[in-house]
């Protein structure tokens, strides 16, 4: 591929973006309260229908001049959008704290909020998925948060890859009249579900002809000529898309963007993703390319368009789920490369147009995966590894060795294994096919070890939190220990599924999604909504948290208190009551003294890889509420800092509160003191089966490495390596203490330098303290 | 047991295994570091590994301050200075292996261990599977060939399982001890620091006269395109265009062909110093070279006749 700049075009419509203050908009959430009371008594789903075409009908439009991609849910960029049907009670709460909260930020019109209270709120009371699962099942969900945090609670279900291919096929009229078609013979539920589907097409079909509207009356009042075509040329491509499948690169591109800003108007959920755009564009991009009418520049542009519009959607999350997931990752996680369905090299154009997007741009979104294989060329993966050397974060690796056979063996379709792609940060799905419920809920494998140690009561507060089986010092043994974790692990577990049932339930009763099941295998062939489980595929999955320092403590409880002695029992529980006050010395000796995950020491290793492999072998025996398997993930985005402060000081040396490792895989940072082969062969002893929701590893590295050519080949053979030990996932930070630090000092002169978070990339300047220090103390490898 | 080459040198002292090294070698590497080497050159970098016995360290940043080592030192080896800092009193006949044992956070620990090459040899194949892709075993010191047969053995092993294997070495050495290890090296590394004898002496308290032979016999031998000759450039010391010229005049005259590189001064040499009670050569630490006085050394060699010039940068 040439070696192309960034135009001055994609430089203007991106710093435009950056600047624009981001609001909170209750512009939909008005829209849809209207709907909802003119058709009060229909069925839910028809509800839903009706206000998601409102809103395509109704919600001001803007485009701004010079983009090639046009479309976007609310007029401004980057709003926080209230969602009142998946629940406002956190809205009403928290308001008015919207500008000044720790995390995500946005501003907020004060005739918004007066609205919101009097016209949207009331309406709503009970009505809402958070105000309904709270009346089921709130007080069961929160008496199992400790150990057990249940996601899903309060917005509708994302992390969704749509079937992208099957919407550039057909568009929204062709989906509209299979619709038309199939209600003819459906009845009840599955006419309705049909009924619905019809109309939130013909809504999508509307929207597109707007924004044809628009562009054609700027392209009236345009004087320059060159200006003038190009308006003409966008609208053509809006008006065309809305009635007929696309035919060229630009309205395949137009298209796509218009099926995820509509995904977003359904749901206002996190992450639908694109899935393999090289295998889904490709079909354009080369027709286009042999026909003439495309050069690569202006594919380039295209697609720098495309990455623009990712960036102008953000997901506002309450204060807390903000904690979590912060830097509102919105995650359209788009994967390129890996094995086609043959199992060979699947590489092409547009793989190389993605990376050189990111290169270009190095924003958040899209969240830019790279899939790795024994056959990947080396053109790829050296560019690949450029991209990561500009210090974006992106792009992250998924190795197929890994993820391929672990997903057979999961039951998933050979052919839609191979065809795999990643949703919201670095959870797996197969394409256009599957509800992967993929956040289900975490587990804190590190509280219930608490537990475990302290007699069922919480460190922190002294609370009892489960029954007693006793503590630390009644175990003789370092087996009876493990096994009152193991009684724990098991209770809070059964528990953790009904809460996730039930949560699954109101799901289907509140939030139905008849545009999302519209292209979503299987959906329209059954009738059935993609919440009630119309999908092929129906998964939940389970973030086990976080392995690294149960292995750890586990360890240090072996080799000091059990094995050698030199510890006894009754001083540890001591020490950990005491928050280590008074025992700097047994704290010093736990934390230096015995080996830690992510050293490659093979014995501290396998006590991880056991109670994970615990963990996944028991979930796997219970089935959701759609009749999919659990299954598990070992991932934290950046719930390892809140999860953290939920949990008192525990064996490895950590003190109460402190942060859990991050990442998923990744070793607690600071303690992998033997280099970043010694990190990949302890995560590789992980079976991979353990991490088929998603599994990640977080790696930092100062830009040093990257500076010159036998670098990039060093680090290219490392991902080789990688791929051979088959572990599903890697990440790099190349970063330089000093940005990071002046970064915090000088924000506004770093607002584009972004950092990975954990799955996902964040503007650093938009971070909390305590995330930009964290950030700062991880580990990093200089070049030795 | 395993058929050692050389079962008289089961073993050997070493002081670290660096595991991830890019610069020793091709791709990623793993280095053993040889304890004790004939030369003490004062810009030394690695200078724990100068001597050859093993002793106790006290690393300052790791301690606490708790005191346990004080307590359980029974023969003043462990001390007070004055400003409260723990002072080592290495030559004490103390329990030290118990003192470490006791120390919480192993802020006093030997510089270096004696190890069996068979458990050498396990650890380093803990990278294996990053010796796929074009890397290997470095060995390095101190000086690997002042264990000759201890370095041979590892050497064959790693030979045996096909496994890319490189040395660096000052080759202030018999001949016969390079002779033992030319045969499992794919590629050595060898310095040739400062021509003239009197400066080398000066420098690194020896003549050079036995490592310039040592470079005439590896030039004329069977393995002379598997040897890069290296050259670290010390400000004021090595890096001068009179020893650079004189150097390469040599080479060229041996080997024109052989392949010779340039090591950039590295300012983190001095860091080490400390720990091991010696002087660094330099108060004011200087500057690395910049791109254009690196090439410029470069062509004052090239002008002797040397044709295989890499830069390190």
């Amino acid at each position: 591929m040439k070696n192309m700049e960034m135009s001055l075009r994609i430089r203007a419509l991106r710093d435009k973006m950056l600047s624009e203050p981001r609001y909170a908009s209750i512009e939909q959430a008005r829209i849809i309260t209207n709907t909802y009371k003119a058709n009060e008594g229909k069925p839910r789903i028809l509800q839903r229908a009706l206000a998601l075409k409102a809103a395509l009908e109704q919600m001001e439009i803007r485009v701004e001049p010079g983009e090639l991609i046009v479309g976007n849910r609310t007029a401004g960029v980057r709003a926080g959008v209230v969602f009142p049907e998946s629940g406002s009670t956190w809205v009403d709460r928290e308001f008015e704290t919207l500008p000044t909260r720790a995390q995500d930020r946005f501003e907020v019109r004060e005739e918004d909020i007066r609205e919101f209270r009097e016209e949207i709120k009331p309406y709503w009371a009970g009505k809402s998925l958070e105000d309904v699962l709270k009346a089921r099942y709130g007080k069961e969900i929160s008496e199992i948060s400790k150990v057990a945090k249940i996601n899903q609670t309060d917005h509708a279900q994302g992390h969704i890859c749509p079937n992208c291919s099957l919407w550039l096929r057909l568009g929204p009229a062709k989906l509209r009249a299979q619709a038309e078609e199939k209600k003819e013979s459906a009845k009840g539920a599955k006419k309705d579900f049909y009924e619905a589907v019809s109309i939130v097409m013909a809504g999508a079909q509307h929207f597109m002809q707007r924004y044809a509207e628009l562009l054609a009356e700027l392209a009236d009042r345009e004087s320059i000529e060159t200006k003038k075509d190009e308006l003409r040329q966008v609208s053509a491509n809006c008006a065309a898309i809305s009635g007929r499948p696309p035919e060229t690169f630009h309205e395949a591109v137009q298209s796509l963007w218009f099926l995820f800003v509509i995904l977003q108007m359904e749901s206002n959920a996190s992450s639908f993703s694109p899935g393999r755009l090289d295998e889904i564009l490709i079909p354009f991009y080369r027709k286009d390319r042999e026909m003439g009418h495309l050069t690569e520049e202006y594919a380039l542009e295209i697609m720098e368009c495309l990455w623009l519009k990712f960036n102008q959607i953000v997901y506002m999350r309450n204060a807390n789920s903000a904690k979590f997931f912060a830097g509102f990752p919105i995650g359209f996680n788009i994967a390129v490369g890996g094995q086609d369905g043959d199992g060979k090299d699947y590489a092409n154009e547009i793989s190389f147009l993605c990376l050189k997007a990111q290169e270009h741009l190095g924003l958040p979104q899209p969240n830019l995966s790279v899939r790795l294989h024994e056959h990947t060329g080396d053109a790829l993966l050296k560019e690949a590894v450029r991209v990561v050397a500009k210090g974006s974060g992106m792009p992250q690796f998924f190795n197929d060795k890994a993820i391929i056979p672990a997903l057979a063996k999961l039951g998933i379709d050979e052919r839609d294994a191979r065809d795999y792609a990643i949703v919201g940060c670095v959870e797996l799905t197969t394409q256009g096919n599957n509800l992967g419920w993929s956040d289900a809920a975490m587990f804190n494998l590190n509280k219930a070890l608490e537990l475990a140690l302290n007699g069922g009561k919480c460190l922190l507060t002294g609370k009892r939190l489960a029954p007693d089986y006793g503590d630390l010092t009644t175990y003789e043994t370092y087996e009876d220990l493990e096994e009152v974790l193991r009684r724990y692990i098991d209770e809070f577990m059964e528990k953790m599924i009904k809460a996730c049932e039930q949560v699954e339930r109101a799901h289907i009763d509140i939030l139905p999604t008849p545009f999302l099941s519209a292209v979503i295998d299987d959906c329209m062939e059954r009738g059935t909504d993609v919440t009630a489980g119309g999908a092929r595929y129906n998964l939940s999955g389970i973030q086990m948290i976080q392995v690294a320092n149960l292995a750890d403590s586990l360890a240090a409880i072996k080799q000091l208190v059990y094995d050698e002695k030199m510890v006894s029992r009754e001083e540890l529980l001591d020490a950990l009551r005491k928050d280590f006050e008074g025992h700097d010395i047994l704290r010093a000796r736990l934390l230096n003294k015995v080996p830690k995950y992510g050293n490659d020491v093979e014995w501290v290793d396998a006590i991880g890889v056991k109670w994970a492999r615990y963990f996944r072998e028991r979930i796997g025996t219970y089935r959701n509420y759609r009749g999919g398997k659990y299954h598990t993930g070992m991932y934290t985005v950046s719930a390892h800092v809140p999860m953290g402060e939920n949990v008192g000081a525990s064996p490895d040396g950590r003190m109460a509160g402190q942060p859990l490792a991050d990442g998923g895989m990744s070793p607690v940072y600071g303690r992998d003191v033997t280099g970043p082969t010694a990190v990949l062969k302890s995560v590789s002893r992980l079976d991979k089966e353990l991490t088929t929701n998603g599994g990640l590893l977080n790696m930092k590295f100062l830009p040093e490495f990257f500076r010159t050519e036998t670098g990039i080949d060093k680090f290219a053979k490392f991902l080789r390596t990688f791929v051979d030990l088959e572990i599903p996932h890697i990440q790099f930070n190349v970063v330089r203490k000093e940005d990071l630090i002046a970064a915090k000092k000088h924000p506004e002169q770093y607002r584009s330098l972004t950092v990975r978070v954990a799955g996902y990339t964040a503007y650093f300047t938009e971070l909390a303290d305590e995330l930009q220090d964290e950030i700062i103390a991880r580990t990093s490898y200089a070049d030795i | 047991m395993e058929n050692l080459l050389h079962p008289d040198a089961d073993s050997g002292t070493i002081f670290d295994v660096r595991r991830f090294s890019t610069h020793d070698g091709d791709g990623i590497r793993t280095t053993v570091f040889f304890k004790g080497c004939p030369l003490s050159c004062v810009w030394c970098h690695n200078p724990e590994g100068i001597s050859g016995k093993r002793r106790p360290l006290y690393f300052e940043k790791k301690c606490i301050h708790c005191g346990s080592c004080i307590k359980v030192a029974n023969h003043g080896g462990v001390g007070l200075g004055a400003q409260g800092e723990i002072l080592l009193k290495t030559d004490r006949p103390e329990d030290w292996d118990r003192i470490m044992q006791i120390c919480p956070t192993g802020a006093i620990a030997w510089d270096s261990r004696e190890v069996h090459v068979m458990e050498l040899f396990r650890e380093v194949l803990k990278d294996e599977p990053f010796f796929h892709h074009g890397g290997g075993v470095t060995l390095s010191g101190g000086e690997p060939l002042i264990q000759p047969g201890f370095a041979a053995n590892l050497l064959a092993l790693l030979k045996e399982q096909g496994i890319h294997t490189a040395m660096e070495t000052a080759l202030l050495v018999p001949e016969r001890s390079l002779a033992m290890v030319l045969p499992h090296l794919d590629l050595i590394f060898a310095d040739c620091k400062l021509f003239d004898e009197e400066e080398h002496i000066r420098a690194a308290g020896v003549s050079n006269r036995r490592i310039l032979e040592n470079i005439h016999y590896l030039l004329t031998s069977e393995s002379r395109d598997k040897v890069v000759i290296r050259t670290p450039m010390i400000p004021g010391y090595t890096a001068t265009e009179k020893n650079i010229a004189d150097i390469s005049s040599f080479l060229s005259g041996i080997y024109p062909d052989v392949r010779y590189e340039f090591l950039n001064y590295n300012p983190l040499a001095s860091a080490k110093y400390h720990l091991v009670g010696r002087e660094y050569c330099f108060k004011e630490n200087p500057d690395r070279f910049t791109k254009e006085e690196m090439q410029h050394f470069a062509e004052i060699s090239c002008r002797k006749g040397i044709k295989n010039i890499s830069i390190d940068e």
